[in-house]
């Protein structure tokens, strides 16, 4: 049960970062966006 | 010289060159010096190791994230304004207790999210007009938001850098409350005093009273408070019945969701999005950081500073510790807890290991205040009004030398505290 509400939680992060990502207007911040969103979305996949 | 100590100066070299030459945020800067670390040392660019670098904080970013939320959330409700008026009404008369009481204020951003940046910049941001209407000088005003946000950062629940060196080895992040708390809390009252007691015990309370807002508080009355009450009794019940331990992003998620029907209407979409947005550089250096460390594993470059910091005297480990670890700090207070706290803690493995990682996140805390980056001076300056954030860092610099000796005290006399602050 835990996980899953994780997971949620996660992914719920995720939309936020890749919000951010897509209303970021310089490069460097939407490359510190993208280079945030590898990890979180690997663990909402549970790949690692 | 050997490959190690090369491919460490190369990694240093480019991250100063990206952060000062390239004027990259700090976390691209991290990237880059990572990358270059392992071309330099042999080992291409391996894309594996940068990833797993990066897995090394992300349960720290969700905490940073969520707690993040919480802040805002209760900040927006008028939670925050309600404390802070309670506080100088209630302690005006006593102006040592009262500031005290406003640099815990400041203080609990950063306690909760472990970030500096986040007190200076939220409840920072709402003392400092408090403060100077007291009287306390802008300088003053913005050195006590830059003090309270390294502290704040350092005082339990939340100290990255002490989890950090922990997780470096292999120590759980169970019973630092105690020593943290001894580090930090002493200090905050010694340094709002020595730098705004005699600017407010001239204090006119009048005038003070007229510009507070106290608006919340009237229309919601004790409503107002109880996202705070139940994250702190979530945290209480996480600690004390492991059968209930659903970590702190969900209790600060819980909270936060509490927040939006105790106090003004808030888009809890709208503030999520704000706060993640104001904590993603944050997020990125810890990212930065995990590449960064696992590649100077990965070449080797870890292992020889730990053999280095190994074979130093004991009376020279103390100075290494008060010159390094704040230095090193220029790149990143996480970065120098994980780099030069670890190798200090396993030169310190005699004494206990807990008050020591406390003591060394203490000072890497210090990192904070340290130009370039010196991200608590720099947003306290803006916080406050000023152009330049070199005064603040030269008030600063006698509360920073007592954090230095302060920490030391600690790491000596490690084992004669022990009995009295280990619990269990």
């Amino acid at each position: 049960m835990i996980t899953i509400i994780y997971r949620l939680l996660v992914v719920y992060v995720i939309g936020l970062v890749g919000w951010n990502l897509f209303t970021e207007k310089k490069l460097t911040a939407q490359m510190n966006c993208a280079m945030v969103l590898i990890p979180l979305v690997l663990r909402a996949l549970m790949i690692k | 010289m050997s490959i190690e100590l090369i491919t460490f100066i190369v990694m240093i070299a480019v991250f100063l060159l990206g952060c000062f030459a390239a004027k990259l945020p700090v976390s691209i800067s991290m990237v880059l010096s990572a990358i270059s670390g392992a071309l330099v040392a042999g080992q291409g660019i391996p894309l594996r190791h940068l990833v797993e670098g990066m897995f090394s904080y992300v349960d720290t970013i969700l905490v940073i994230a969520t707690a993040m939320i919480f802040m805002k959330v209760i900040q927006e409700s008028g939670a925050l304004d309600a404390i802070a008026s309670v506080i100088i009404e209630r302690f005006h008369k006593v102006p040592a207790l009262m500031l005290c009481m406003i640099m815990l204020i400041i203080m609990f951003p950063g306690m909760i999210t472990g970030s500096s940046t986040a007190s200076v910049l939220s409840a920072g941001s709402i003392m400092a007009p408090v403060l100077m209407m007291m009287g306390v000088p802008i300088v003053e005003t913005a050195s006590i938001l830059a003090m309270g946000g390294i502290l704040g950062m350092i005082a339990p629940p939340t100290n990255i850098p002490a989890m950090v060196i922990g997780a470096g080895i292999d120590i759980p992040y169970s019973g630092f409350g105690l020593p943290l708390s001894l580090l930090t809390f002493p200090l905050a009252a010694l340094f709002v005093l020595m730098l705004g007691y005699k600017h407010v015990k001239k204090m006119n309370f009048l005038e003070v009273q007229a510009k507070l807002n106290t608006e919340s508080r009237k229309k919601f009355g004790l409503k107002v408070y109880i996202p705070l009450v139940l994250a702190i009794v979530l945290m209480t019940l996480t600690k004390l019945v492991p059968a209930f331990s659903i970590g702190m992003p969900l209790v600060f998620l819980i909270s936060a969701v509490a927040g939006c029907f105790t106090g003004y209407k808030i888009n809890l979409l709208k503030v999520s999005k704000d706060s993640v947005n104001s904590v993603l550089p944050v997020m990125g250096i810890l990212m930065g950081v995990g590449m960064f460390i696992q590649i100077m594993t990965l070449t080797g470059v870890r292992g020889f500073i730990v053999t280095t910091c190994m074979s130093l005297p004991e009376w020279a480990r103390y100075i290494a510790i008060a010159v390094s670890m704040p230095l090193f700090g220029a790149v990143s207070s996480f970065g120098s807890a994980s780099v030069l706290g670890v190798p200090f803690l396993l030169t310190f493995l005699a004494q206990d290991e807990i008050i020591v990682a406390s003591s060394l996140s203490l000072i890497a805390g210090l990192g904070d205040m340290m130009p370039p980056t010196a991200l608590a001076g720099i947003f306290a300056a803006q916080v406050v009004g000023m152009e330049k954030y070199t005064p603040v860092l030269k008030k600063c610099f006698v509360p920073c030398l007592i954090i230095v000796v302060w920490g030391l005290l600690f790491i000596a006399g490690a084992n004669i505290l022990e009995p009295f602050i280990i619990l269990g």
